[in-house]
């Protein structure tokens, strides 16, 4: 399947005034995100995940490496016209009506006055704005900016959605009505790149993350895949003698008791029947032997504190 | 052709949200309806035999006045008015379409659309450009309706003043467009603007400058700059020319001099904005 979008190598390094000091966001990242897919790109504050997407949009250019969307290069104006941009923090003109602010932006987006105008009322119903159409959006609360937003981004039917902390300043209702909205529009063969601090958000929505850290791509996968990847364990036995569980550190396993079982951390499936071994060769009896699922918070939390490590160490 | 109509659109929509405009509107009809009321003439035979102003009577010393002639006079003079007023309006009404464009979270906003930068920043000089020629019209044709309603005297030379000032607005919008690309503040873009507006009328006097100045460096310096910046005092003293049409003493510029270079002006103004605005990273 052809990738909707793609990014090669891209590196970004800003540098200041003159040119006496520079940062590097972005070090050589690839992205690749087929249609229909919900892509997250997660990673702390200033891992690169904004000027990832300003780059998409043309909005910044890289100093090396490419990006595509459609197959067209990211510099041509043409490749954003079937792709709806939702930034961080937007600021609709304030004087502007929400229905204003959707004629002026589907327009500026190539639509006719007429589709436009047609289209505004299901919009608006969608995000749930449709008795504030004709209110200026500086009355408008922070939830509302939101979908507004929302609707700003969906109002020329775009493609491919690249989403900013979409559900920022939204209350849970709201949150959960972006979220089957945005899967609505992966089922309709939408591609979207999310990005989000909101890790339960991410883990909710998409279907493969990108993880960056200072500007890097440190882990890339399916959700469920990176969860998955800890290797930890939960077993149940008798006796729980301390004598066992020093036979099982000296293996090499991290182990923590908890409320009567052991959460055990192995290095291999290998590693765990061998844990196995030694636990019968006790004479002990296991009574439970089940993984023990991260969740993405965990995977993210464990991937940014092994780089700062890495970086210590250096 | 439909992402440029939005784009002027809004910039009328944004003039129309803000209050400077609505007092310029509002200062403007105010003087408009002033000097419809205040003025009464009375016209015998093509000249002017007495006349009030605020209801009372204006001594003409018993004499007849050619209508055609004072109102010729009027128009020559108040064209010079309307050069200043017209000029730093404009400006007023413009200078933030830069700005307020590249405001965070604004910017993303036109740019995640599949327009060019050029196409954007050109759709928001035009839509300025629309709305300084809105502004002068109203400005300058009620005017000239008032005068031909008292005194049945029609100069279409005075609403070609209107073409020089617009001349005038565009090249100094265009270095305003420049300035607010750059440093992304409308508070600059009008100082710096303006600056050059006052500047370029000391420099008419280059030759005089040149002589007080110690060295020959300097008395090059100021011709160069001359050279490089609008004519404004000679494009205010053009006007004028064209409202009179040579009479009242006032003698025509030499077009390609002041017009030509002060286009040339605001052509690079524009291109070197444009050439910016394609290539900043927000």
């Amino acid at each position: 399947m052809t990738p909707v979008i793609q990014a090669e190598g891209l590196r970004k390094v800003y540098r200041s005034r003159f040119g006496t000091r520079r940062v590097t966001a972005l070090d050589g990242i690839d992205l690749s995100v087929g249609p229909g897919e919900v892509f997250g790109l997660l990673g702390p504050n200033g891992a690169g995940k904004t000027t990832a997407v300003k780059i998409l949009l043309g909005l910044t250019r890289p100093t090396r490496g490419s990006a595509h969307l459609f197959g067209i290069p990211v510099a041509a104006p043409e490749s954003r016209r079937r792709v709806g941009y939702l930034p961080e923090g937007h600021r609709f003109p304030g004087y502007l009506t929400a229905r204003q602010t959707l004629s002026i932006f589907g327009r500026m987006s190539g639509m006719e006055r007429a589709a436009v105008k047609s289209r505004i009322p299901e919009l608006l119903e969608r995000v749930r704005l449709s008795d504030w159409g004709d209110v200026k959006v500086k009355k408008f609360s922070k939830g509302m900016t939101q979908r507004l937003g929302l609707a700003a981004a969906l109002v020329h039917d775009p493609e491919v959605l690249l989403l900013d902390e979409p559900t920022d300043g939204v209350d849970p209702v709201g949150r959960r009505e972006i979220r089957d909205l945005l899967r609505g529009e992966a089922e309709r063969g939408r591609a979207i790149l999310l990005n989000s601090h909101l890790l339960s958000e991410i883990e909710l929505t998409c279907d493969r993350v990108a993880v960056l850290r200072r500007g890097k791509v440190a882990a890339e996968g399916r959700i469920a895949d990176l969860t998955a990847q800890g290797s930890r364990y939960r077993m149940a036995a008798s006796p729980l003698d301390d004598s066992l569980v020093s036979a099982f550190r000296e293996s090499g396993a991290s182990v923590e008791r908890v409320n009567g079982h052991l959460v055990i951390g192995t290095r291999d499936l290998a590693h765990v029947n061998s844990l196995v071994d030694t636990l019968r060769a006790r004479g002990a009896m296991l009574a439970e032997l089940a993984p023990v699922r991260s969740t993405l918070e965990d995977v993210f939390v464990d991937l940014v504190r092994t780089g700062e490590a890495e970086e210590k160490t250096q | 052709m439909r992402a440029w109509a939005a784009s002027v659109e809004e910039v009328f929509r944004e003039a129309s949200a803000r209050w400077t405009l609505l007092a310029y509107f509002t200062l403007s009809t105010l003087f408009i309806v002033i000097f419809a009321l205040a003025v009464n003439l009375d016209i015998v035979n093509g000249a002017l035999a007495g006349a009030k102003l605020f209801g009372k009577e204006v001594d003409l010393g018993g004499e007849k006045i050619d209508m055609d002639r004072l109102v010729l006079g009027f128009e020559t003079g108040f064209s010079g008015v309307l050069f200043m007023l017209g000029t730093f309006l404009a400006l007023f009404a413009t200078a933030h379409l830069v700005p307020r464009l590249q405001e965070k979270g604004t910017i993303d906003l036109y740019l995640s659309r599949p327009v060019g930068r050029t196409k954007l920043l050109l759709s928001r000089y035009s839509g300025g450009m629309l709305l300084a020629a809105a502004n002068l019209l109203y400005l300058i044709g009620s005017i000239w309706l008032i005068v031909f309603w008292k005194t049945g005297v029609a100069h279409p030379r005075f609403l070609l003043g209107g073409v020089v000032i617009l001349f005038t607005v565009a090249c100094l919008v265009a270095f305003a467009f420049l300035i607010g690309v750059v440093t992304s503040s409308t508070a600059v873009s009008l100082m710096v603007t303006y600056a050059i507006f006052f500047f370029a009328m000391l420099l008419s006097a280059r030759e005089k400058i040149a002589a007080a100045v110690s060295t020959e460096f300097s008395a090059n310096l100021v011709r160069t700059l001359y050279w490089v910046f609008p004519k404004t005092a000679e494009l205010a003293q053009g006007t004028v020319a064209l409202v009179s049409g040579g009479t009242h003493g006032v003698s025509p510029v030499d077009p390609l001099a002041v017009y030509g270079s002060t286009f040339l002006f605001g052509l690079v103004s524009l291109a070197l904005a444009t050439w910016r605005f394609s290539r900043k990273d927000f």
